[in-house]
């Protein structure tokens, strides 16, 4: 186990009773409407939305990791390899290469917020930190997304 | 005892903490690894070709083989737009000659491969209880691994050879 200090744990604590005791009369009475009662309950702190956006940006670029190595064999033959890339450089897979871009900087970035919270577990900077991983992300995926979306979508356009 | 003390405790794999050092580890490369790779593949630079070389090559192609001429009258190989910038076979080829770039990219993919499966091992291991197939799970995952890295492999390797 990582050391853990108490301090923080007690926050933790109470973070978590307050979640249930706001989620309170849905737990008696189990249906879908409750249960999205109970998840908008939920106080999302800037700590519990970095897990979750790095646990699913995290999940979306294995999912790409393996299309993407599998898709590379293509390599072996050079037609082959041509007709795989265009099929990239369709407009909806430039859409989605800034979304890549975007999972990867987030991720990167969260990932290096993380490092130094172990470092030196600065517990009262996360969130200052969490705005910057998102501001630092912003600016990668929107000066990149530009790079790579502009012949597709925005020089046509161009006098 | 000395494996029941110290670091060789801590990293066992039955604590899951070996799994959290490799991912810290590679994580911290990948940094590097795929800011090199996003920047050489997918911003506009000279690892890429110009419209205006990737519209030439097209033209070279329908030349050398079928293959080549009936996808492009097909639309399955398109031109370049103004200003776009494209990875193609050539450029991917010149690049990989060099041993470096070998190195550089086999070790992206086993840095990429083992963050990504092992992150992937520790959220199944999040939701399945059972002890047995979370230990499937972690198997599953190392045999992804394996699989991906030689096929990874043998695309770096044997690109060019025939």
């Amino acid at each position: 186990m990582l050391p853990v200090s108490r301090f923080s744990y007690h926050i933790y604590r109470l973070g978590m009773q307050e979640n249930i005791e706001r989620s309170g009369p849905s737990r008696d009475n189990p249906s879908f409407r409750t249960f999205l009662s109970m998840i908008s309950s939920y106080r999302i702190r800037a700590g519990m939305a970095a897990w979750l956006l790095h646990r699913l940006t995290g999940l979306s670029l294995v999912f790409y990791l393996v299309i993407h190595i599998m898709g590379l064999r293509s390599l072996g033959d050079p037609a082959a390899f041509e007709l795989y890339i265009t099929t990239f450089r369709n407009p909806l897979f430039k859409i989605a290469e800034v979304m890549l871009l975007g999972a990867i900087a987030f991720h990167a970035f969260n990932g290096v917020r993380i490092l130094i919270q172990d470092i030196f577990f600065r517990s009262e900077r996360q969130r200052i930190l969490f705005y910057a991983v998102l501001a630092l992300s912003s600016i990668v995926t929107l000066a990149g997304g530009l790079l790579i979306i502009f012949p597709y979508f925005i020089a046509p356009f161009l006098p | 005892m000395s494996s029941e003390h110290g670091l060789q405790r801590i990293y066992s794999s039955r604590s899951g903490q070996l799994g959290w050092l490799m991912r810290r580890i590679t994580g911290v490369g990948l940094l590097f690894f795929v800011g090199l790779h996003f920047w050489i593949q997918h911003m506009p630079n000279g690892f890429l070709a110009t419209a205006e070389e990737y519209n030439e090559i097209i033209k070279g192609f329908e030349k050398i083989t079928p293959e080549f001429a009936d996808a492009i009258a097909k639309g399955k190989i398109r031109e370049a737009l103004p200003g776009e910038h494209v990875i193609t076979y050539d450029k991917v080829l010149e690049r990989l000659h060099t041993p470096l770039w070998k190195t550089v990219d086999i070790t992206l993919l086993l840095f990429a491969l083992l963050h990504g499966m092992l992150g992937m091992a520790n959220v199944l291991g999040d939701y399945i209880q059972n002890a047995s197939l979370r230990k499937v799970a972690v198997i599953f995952c190392w045999a992804v691994i394996l699989f991906l890295a030689t096929q990874g492999i043998v695309t770096v390797m044997t690109v060019g050879t025939n």
